[in-house]
């Protein structure tokens, strides 16, 4: 039994020995949840296509997609524990002048845009719209009911984001002009856009933002409206540039990327790549 | 109202109580099966998980998670054995004994995300495991080290005394009483020991999420610096997408995978247990 | 001879020694990481309400939200593990309360993160719907998980505490015509109650350390509840913060500093509980 139970546990214990001699090369990618689903994709698909050409090579390149949010993303690659990071947002000023020594270099490849969502029992209620003003009350908690802007009795679940996420920047950038904006007006506050998309499509009466990829029925995106003319979120919107939130998601590396890191960078901006990112629902970068 | 009627009426009572508990308990458990079985498809444990975790199996997530609680007790079992042997056999000063208990309950009681933070920059930056499996088994090891200890404790001390005093009579030296008696009369309790720790490092997310974890890009590790995908934060992604069916769906079964894998631990804890207990009594 | 011994004696020692580094490290690290927010703010850092990364660190709401959400979990806790506890010790037949046990010390191993998963897909949307709430990620989601997480551990630990009251006193006190109901009450429940208390604290001491479960739920606001009792309210806990907050500032940094003086507050509060919890237990043996 005794024998059993330590040849079982050694077995375990060594199968990642026999070939921890052979380094192969390793990509590793950390940061923002929006950005993740194109590397991931791109990832699978790029190992596939480096183990055709090095066929014969034992070296398979492997790439490692981790989230985290856009702060994670720069700061990891900034300190050198991954090679690339993921932004959905600009990097800081007080970012840029804390890793000033790392050079960091974005490299864009798709467009988004992040909306305004609400839960889909709202929606049908006829909240269609909101303009900027409304939206900034909301989140300042000077208006708590829906009613208060055309909708039903119900009071506003305001949904925010941790606040370093790359969404919340951009959305607060352009609701308040300050992307570290102050919201006393939240109910609840969520991490990626995975969890801020279940919060909302559990609620009934939710508002919060969301990258244009992950909005379905049950999380619906209203338009912006201003002096009697509303923006709906839509693909040509956002390709004309009419809709006002619209962001770049980013690649960054520390210095000028070389060896695979940069292959699989062009591979991103090649016309496969691009693909990639229409597939996973944002609009590629030109 | 007499004080029999009164007696009864309380009887019964705490009986109602005690079974809505016990079936609340229970319940959680049905609900994990009756969740996690439907989408427990045939290969669900021999495929790899496809469309991020949406789709597929879980063979690397349990593999991830197998290798760290291994490694964490291929690393902790020497400390435990050792720590303990020196505890009963050689330390001779009470304050010793007593430093080394309470030592022992603060590292237990410690939140495992603490673990989580401060293993990862003492291991993976500051020794430079990075962010690898490795690092994850060093922060579970410690973390389990309890676990082993009160186990292997348990079983040394419930050695009846004659078989020291044969020893001494023997003439035998400290070296050869731990290697003749000690290790083997008490190698049920170790293996118990063993069995707990596997469970707890098993069911612990907050301890590795930061440090040994990764989400996609690799199957198995291949160098001492890869990290793993494991279980339990495959479980914490999809949680976190709960409003999408499929992701909800592919969580439950993850968890029903993860607690039989724990209670499988504990329940072959109890049995080696037992044999102990029959042991001592023989 | 002498000498091999003795050599092995050392190594024992040695790994006795690793095993105290890994304890009194974690403490040290502790402290060496958050001294500069320390030297920074001092005492304020306890005191202040806001967390704004770069601006201000106060941990106040964090404070007042771990200890809300385990106080209203050992709220929870306590009655019914009083209760369930008598039943199981003085009522139950011994092949019945060994059942019974098994159970409970299974259920005391399920992972944190099922029952995290349990809370998002039930529990969050029984509470809102009951209550008839605006959003069911409350500091009320959050204890309930918790009091459901450590049920099975404090009532192992008090049902312990109940049986290591000596025999003899049910005897007596059978033998002077107390029924079973005023013996378990009058006689036994005083005996086995710091065992009680201690296996309670105990649990507390774990569930305010769970990270996942309630991180999931508690809606992570980093605000006092408005009234302070309102308890259908979001909130943040200590090790829910870490978990949310750390990949970000991992290694230095003010940031990092902050956060780590969370976790050394964390550690104390639960080094705390838990050392009162074992004095119960220890007093129980000893008399």
């Amino acid at each position: 039994m005794f024998r059993m139970l330590l040849f079982f546990l050694v077995a375990i214990g060594v199968i990642p020995f026999p070939v921890s001699a052979d380094h192969s090369p390793k990509i590793e990618i950390v940061g923002s949840t929006t950005v993740l689903p194109i590397a991931s994709r791109a990832a699978e698909r790029f190992e596939k296509l480096q183990k055709i050409e090095k066929f014969k090579s034992s070296h398979r390149l492997r790439i490692l997609v981790n989230a985290g949010g856009s702060g994670v993303g720069i700061h990891s690659v900034a300190k050198g524990r991954s090679d690339i990071g993921m932004a959905s947002r600009e990097i800081s000023p007080s970012e840029r002048k804390r890793f000033e020594g790392s050079h960091l270099k974005v490299h864009t490849v798709a467009v988004d845009a992040v909306a305004c969502v609400i839960s889909s029992e709202i929606y049908e209620a006829g909240i269609r719209d909101l303009t900027r003003q409304e939206i900034r009350d909301i989140y300042l908690g000077k208006i708590r009911n829906w009613k208060e802007v055309g909708g039903p009795d119900r009071k506003i679940v305001v949904v925010d984001k941790e606040r370093h996420r790359g969404t919340r920047h951009v959305f607060m950038n352009y609701i308040f002009g300050n992307p570290t904006a102050k919201t006393p007006g939240t109910i609840l506050v969520t991490g990626s856009n995975n969890e801020e998309q279940t919060k909302i499509a559990q609620s009934d009466s939710a508002i919060g933002m969301l990258s244009y990829a992950w909005i379905n029925d049950e999380v619906r995106a209203i338009g912006i409206r201003d002096n009697k003319s509303i923006v709906n979120l839509t693909r040509e919107t956002i390709r004309k540039g009419n809709y006002p939130i619209v962001r770049n998601l980013s690649f960054i590396t520390a210095g000028e990327p070389n060896g695979e890191v940069k292959a699989f960078l062009e591979y991103l901006k090649s016309p496969e790549g691009q693909q990639l990112v229409e597939e996973s629902g944002y609009i590629p970068f030109t | 109202m007499n004080p029999a009627t009164f007696e009864k009426g309380m009887v019964f009572f705490l009986t109602i109580l005690t079974l809505l508990v016990s079936s609340l308990l229970l319940i959680i458990l049905a609900t994990v099966f009756a969740k996690g079985l439907p989408a427990l498809h045939s290969g669900f444990l021999i495929e790899a998980s496809e469309n991020f975790g949406r789709e597929g199996g879980i063979i690397y997530q349990l593999m991830g998670t197998l290798i760290l609680m291994t490694g964490a007790v291929l690393i902790s079992l020497p400390v435990a054995l050792g720590s303990v042997i020196y505890q009963t056999q050689y330390l001779k000063s009470e304050t010793g004994k007593e430093i080394c208990r309470q030592f022992a309950q603060m590292l237990n009681a410690t939140p495992t995300i603490l673990f989580g933070l401060v293993g990862y920059l003492f291991f993976g930056v500051y020794l430079e495991t990075g962010v690898s499996w490795v690092t994850g088994s060093l922060i579970l090891a410690v973390m389990i080290l309890p676990t082993l200890q009160v186990s292997i404790r348990e079983a040394i001390e419930a050695l009846p005394d004659q078989y020291k005093d044969a020893g001494m009579a023997l003439g035998l030296s400290p070296w050869s009483q731990i290697k003749t008696i000690i290790i083997p009369q008490c190698y049920y309790g170790i293996i118990t020991g063993v069995f707990l720790g596997l469970a707890r490092a098993a069911g612990e997310t907050a301890a590795i999420m930061f440090a040994a974890t990764t989400f996609s890009g690799i199957h198995l590790p291949e160098s001492f610096s890869d990290p793993v995908p494991t279980l339990q934060t495959h479980m914490l992604v999809l949680t976190q997408e709960a409003a999408n069916p499929e992701a909800l769906a592919q969580a439950w079964s993850a968890g029903l995978v993860l607690l039989s894998l724990v209670f499988f631990l504990t329940v072959m804890a109890w049995i080696l247990r037992s044999r102990l207990k029959m042991e001592a009594e023989l | 001879m002498e000498n091999e011994s003795h050599g092995i004696m050392w190594v024992f020692a040695g790994l006795n020694l690793i095993f105290l580094c890994c304890a009194g490290g974690l403490f040290l690290f502790l402290i060496f990481e958050s001294y500069p927010i320390f030297k920074l703010h001092g005492f304020d850092f306890w005191l202040g309400q806001d967390w704004w990364v770069g601006e201000a660190y106060g941990a106040l709401p964090m404070l007042y939200g771990s200890t809300l959400v385990t106080a209203l979990a050992c709220l929870l806790v306590l009655p019914l593990a009083l209760a369930v506890a008598i039943f199981i010790s003085e009522f139950l037949t011994p092949t019945s309360r060994r059942c019974v046990k098994a159970i409970l010390e299974l259920l005391a191993g399920v992972p944190g993160i099922v029952y995290g998963l349990l809370g998002v897909s039930f529990l969050s949307l029984w509470i809102k719907d009951v209550f008839g709430l605006l959003d069911g990620n409350t500091l009320a989601t959050a204890s309930c998980l918790l009091a459901i997480m450590i049920l099975p551990t404090v009532l192992t630990l008090s049902e312990d505490a109940m049986r290591s009251v000596p025999a003899e006193y049910r005897d007596n006190a059978l033998g002077l015509g107390l029924s079973k109901w005023q013996t378990a009450t009058a006689v036994v429940l005083p005996q086995a109650l710091p065992g009680i208390m201690g296996a309670v604290l105990l649990g507390i001491g774990r569930a305010m350390g769970e990270t996942i479960a309630v991180m999931l739920v508690v809606g992570s606001l980093d605000r006092i509840p408005d009234p302070w009792f309102n308890i259908f309210s979001s909130a943040q806990t200590i090790p829910s913060k870490l978990g949310r907050e750390a990949a970000e500032a991992i290694g230095e940094g003010t940031h990092w500093s902050a956060l780590m003086a969370l976790g050394l507050t964390l550690f104390i509060m639960v080094l705390l509980i838990n050392f009162i919890g074992n004095r119960f237990l220890k007093r129980r043996s000893i008399s």
